[in-house]
């Protein structure tokens, strides 16, 4: 197993050398990071800047500038604000790592409760009543979801029961009065639910899937035949086996959420990776950008090779090796 | 010149005759004058959360990137001391002496300008340091001799900053500058210079900062970057000191969240941009506060064509736009709701109607005769299809705006369908900001644009866009700011005469004159004032009202919280 792991990790060094240099390439193709001071009344500022920042040097040198710095934690500065990239990612990450990590564990608990029974009960008025929720849920555009539940759960109910504060806040992650312990749920629990629902969705309809294709396996009608209980067949053979199909499909997800979260982060005013992306896109804040997408390109490589490293655990019979 | 809030530098004049002067819903408010009155009637503690659009980017106020009118509004103006303030006069605007000063600044106009100011012994920094004269060099020297400057303009005309009494600076100019009342205030509040001096001011501020000179400051980790800036009131403030414990801003971007916030309680006062999204919120009604529109700002949004490229560069096309538009329906669907119904008809903002023609545009309304003989005129035929065309070509013309700003694509699709009926063809091609801003514009890759000219001092700045010596050329690496290649010697002369003139009444008649000219060869069309939008709750004490230099915060020392 850990020579396995060390070489995928391996594996992955070029891949993500790969990835940064074509993304360093299309970032520095797209935006000019003297952009903004081409209206400077100083005819000088825009030559100075490019010689400062090394862009009138070939794409490669300037990638290889970049890499060297960027290895020893020199992520650069951004033009913006003009403050070091890497506290800005690292504060981003922490906002956004917070919400994956409770979004993650919700979803995955209701998506596979509700696959696994769905799957149990096929044809069920329960079973049908999921599937249509699924739908609607996939359905549901975060933005639009994101401020009706503010008006349905927070706003509104605040207004309507004249409460001095909205039962769940949608303004960041704490208040800037409050300290109760209450106070961090009750921030979380809007941007989670946003999050959570086309996740839901569509996880369960993914276990759900696998969930049949198992208890309808041999196996698992030979561990019936066996006279195992209804409860060990499903938890012990079926739902172990059906777990495999899912878990790549949420590492698929839970690495592209670490850059995906722009709506939600933006309805609920929470500083995470998406809004810094879509700010640094607004402004074409270059440094950031470049770091940014390394950044996220890692962590799906990452989770690409937890997804790998959870086969086997799940399944005795793949061997990493 | 600021640019980040309605997206442009610049600046322009007043206001049709016909804007009702500041449209006011409910209760109270207005444009409230002054930050040095008493507090003594409101009540003392709480913390009022305040929405803020949009995070400064940078606390380094000299900075380039310090552009973000949030960043002047909530930080810069309420910790930094300046000489002059703009405030309420009247019925109009203009510079009140600050509580920095003992009386007004002492202007000596030959044989070369010289203003000399006197501190108020009583002035000091947060940490008990007195302001001096030295604090007036520093910011000099480092605006008119640093690298990355947000904006040189007025400290580069200056020669010298004497300091060797520390209460009396006094301040020597190379060449004329009529706006002098702007520095040391205006943009750029002093900062201290026995605190920053030799060190790199932009690490300094990276993360904000602690010290003040102003009625609040920021305590240790008060800028929580994304989230809030928090104020608290500075012990050592020698004018009225705040009552309030804490302002805290709180960044909320999204501006359905915004109002949602605000009606929740989870913030007491919003100050959002005049979008589509806000107006709407405010027709639909935000029952139990108090809300204040006006159309008296520092904003001019207008259609800025390429007066240098075909087909712009023909003054007959150029005005038969202006009779192929209504402009007044532009600006009743754009601001209706907020009673601001008539289009601009000067290239001035609001505020500064004593230095405008407020009626200089008003001949153009819409007229489709006119058009076809303009443009007949000028050469044109219409095709089978309606269309204008001119040596086999039809008249397409692509409109650049700024990516993702709804009220400027609403007023685009509503300027197509106008133009279409008038027989142009109008393509809509937006690009980020920063592109715009930054390289478009300058470097003339447009035919016409929808963007704003927003004020960030009390005085017309008209040359720096409209006079021949600030096109932008290659050989001047498009370093000027009359992106709209406007050519017209009697503007030019006018405009650099305002921009030189000390005598404040002759500026007046100058810049004003310059307006009908401006109008006669349509170098751009005005179409809105960008109206202000003010809302709070009812339990904030206090003169609370806009001011649309220094925003709606500058006196916030003087509010309270009602329980």
């Amino acid at each position: 197993m850990f020579s396995y792991v060390a070489r995928r990790m391996a594996y992955s060094i070029p891949v993500l050398l790969i990835a940064s240099f074509l993304l360093f390439g299309f970032v520095r193709a797209t935006f000019d990071p003297t952009a903004r001071l081409r209206a400077s009344r100083d005819p000088h500022a825009v030559e100075r800047e490019r010689a400062r920042l090394g862009l009138d040097k070939p794409l490669v040198i300037q990638y290889k500038d970049w890499l060297v710095k960027f290895v020893h934690g020199d992520w650069g500065q951004s033009s913006r604000s003009h403050e070091r990239v890497y506290p800005m990612i690292k504060r981003a990450l922490w906002n956004t790592i917070q919400l994956i990590f409770w979004g993650i564990l919700i979803s995955a608990l209701l998506a596979i409760g509700i696959g696994i029974f769905s799957a149990v009960r096929q044809y069920s008025l329960a079973d049908y009543a999921f599937t249509g929720a699924s739908f609607v849920g996939l359905a549901m555009p975060p933005f639009w979801f994101g401020l009706i539940a503010i008006q349905f759960l927070a706003a509104g109910p605040k207004n309507w029961l004249h409460l001095a504060d909205p039962p769940l806040f949608f303004v960041g992650l704490h208040s800037v009065t409050s300290t109760g312990i209450l106070d961090y749920p009750r921030h979380l629990v809007l941007p989670v639910l946003t999050l959570t629902v086309q996740i839901i969705a569509s996880w369960s309809r993914y276990e759900r899937a696998s969930m049949l294709d198992a208890v309808n396996a041999d196996y698992v009608r030979a561990a019936r035949a066996k006279g195992l209980s209804p409860r060990q067949v499903i938890f012990k053979h079926a739902f172990r086996n059906a777990l495999i199909p899912l878990v790549t499909v949420m590492a698929l997800d839970i690495g592209l959420l670490f850059g995906g979260l722009i709506i939600t982060e933006t309805i609920f005013s929470i500083p995470g990776m998406g809004k810094l992306f879509f700010d640094s896109l607004l402004q074409g804040d270059t440094n950031v950008l470049v770091a940014w997408t390394v950044i996220v390109a890692a962590f799906v490589i990452l989770f690409n090779l937890l997804a790998d490293v959870a086969y086997g655990a799940l399944d005795p019979r793949i061997r990493l090796a | 010149m600021r640019h980040v809030r309605h997206s442009s530098p610049f600046f322009v004049l007043l206001l049709a005759l016909a804007l009702v002067a500041a449209a006011c819903g409910g209760g109270g408010g207005g444009n409230k004058s002054s930050n040095t009155g008493s507090n003594a009637n409101v009540p003392a503690g709480g913390t009022l959360v305040i929405g803020a659009e949009q995070e400064p980017d940078c606390m380094d106020w000299i900075g380039s990137c310090s552009g973000a009118s949030w960043g002047y509004w909530t930080a810069n103006v309420t910790t930094t001391p300046r000489t002059y303030n703009v405030v309420k006069k009247g019925a109009g605007f203009g510079y009140e002496l600050s509580n920095l000063l003992t009386g007004e600044a002492e202007l000596k106009t030959s044989p070369q300008q010289v203003v000399t100011y006197h501190i108020n012994p009583q002035a000091k920094w947060s940490d008990g340091q007195p302001i001096t004269a030295h604090d007036f060099k520093y910011i000099w020297d480092q605006v008119a001799h640093g690298s990355d400057i947000y904006d040189t303009t007025g400290y580069a005309n200056i020669q010298s900053v004497d300091d060797s009494n520390p209460s009396t600076p006094v301040v020597t100019f190379k060449t004329p500058y009529a706006d002098w009342k702007s520095l040391f205030g205006g943009q750029y509040g002093l900062m201290p210079s026995h605190l920053l001096e030799g060190k790199d001011r932009d690490k300094e501020t990276a993360d904000g900062y602690t010290w003040s000179g102003g009625p609040w400051m920021m305590p240790a980790g008060g800028w929580q970057k994304g989230s809030q800036i928090t104020l608290v009131p500075n012990p050592n403030y020698w004018g009225t000191k705040p009552k309030l414990d804490k302002i805290v801003f709180r960044i909320i971007t999204d501006t359905s969240a915004e109002f949602q916030a605000f009606k929740a309680n989870e913030t007491m006062m919003i100050y959002p941009q005049p979008q589509p999204d806000a107006v709407d919120q405010v027709k639909a009604g935000v029952p139990g506060v108090n809300q204040f529109f006006t159309d008296q700002t520092g904003n001019l949004e207008a259609l800025w064509f390429h007066n240098g490229k075909a087909p712009f560069d023909d003054v007959k096309v150029r005005q038969a736009w202006g009779y192929a538009l209504d402009r007044p329906a532009i600006v009743n669907r754009l601001f209706g709701p907020l009673g601001v119904k008539n289009p601009m008809n000067t290239i001035n903002p609001t505020i500064l109607k004593d230095y405008a023609d407020a009626t200089a545009w008003s001949k153009y309304t819409l007229d489709q005769s006119k058009v076809n003989q303009l443009m007949t005129s000028a050469g044109w035929a219409k095709g089978p299809d309606g269309i204008w065309a001119k040596g086999g070509q039809k008249f397409t013309v692509a409109i650049r705006s700024t990516t993702g700003n709804k009220r400027r694509e609403l007023t685009e699709q509503i300027l197509q369908q106008q133009l279409q009926a008038a027989g142009f063809q109008l393509t809509i091609n937006n690009a980020k900001s920063s592109d715009l801003f930054g390289k478009i514009l300058p470097q003339g890759d447009y035919q016409v644009a929808l963007y704003a000219q927003v004020l960030t001092s009390f005085s017309p700045t008209n040359c720096s866009i409209q006079c021949s010596q600030n096109i932008p050329t290659a050989a001047n690496k498009f370093s000027g700011q009359n992106w709209g290649r406007i050519n017209v010697p009697e503007l030019t002369t006018l405009y650099t005469k305002v921009d030189n003139e000390l005598d404040e009444s002759a500026r007046m008649a100058d810049n004003k004159k310059a307006d009908p000219i401006a109008a006669d060869n349509d170098v751009a069309l005005p179409i809105d004032p960008l109206p202000n939008i003010l809302l709070w709750s009812k339990k904030i004490a206090g003169p609370v009202g806009d001011n649309p230099i220094m925003g709606p915060f500058f006196n916030s020392n003087l509010w309270g919280l009602n329980k």
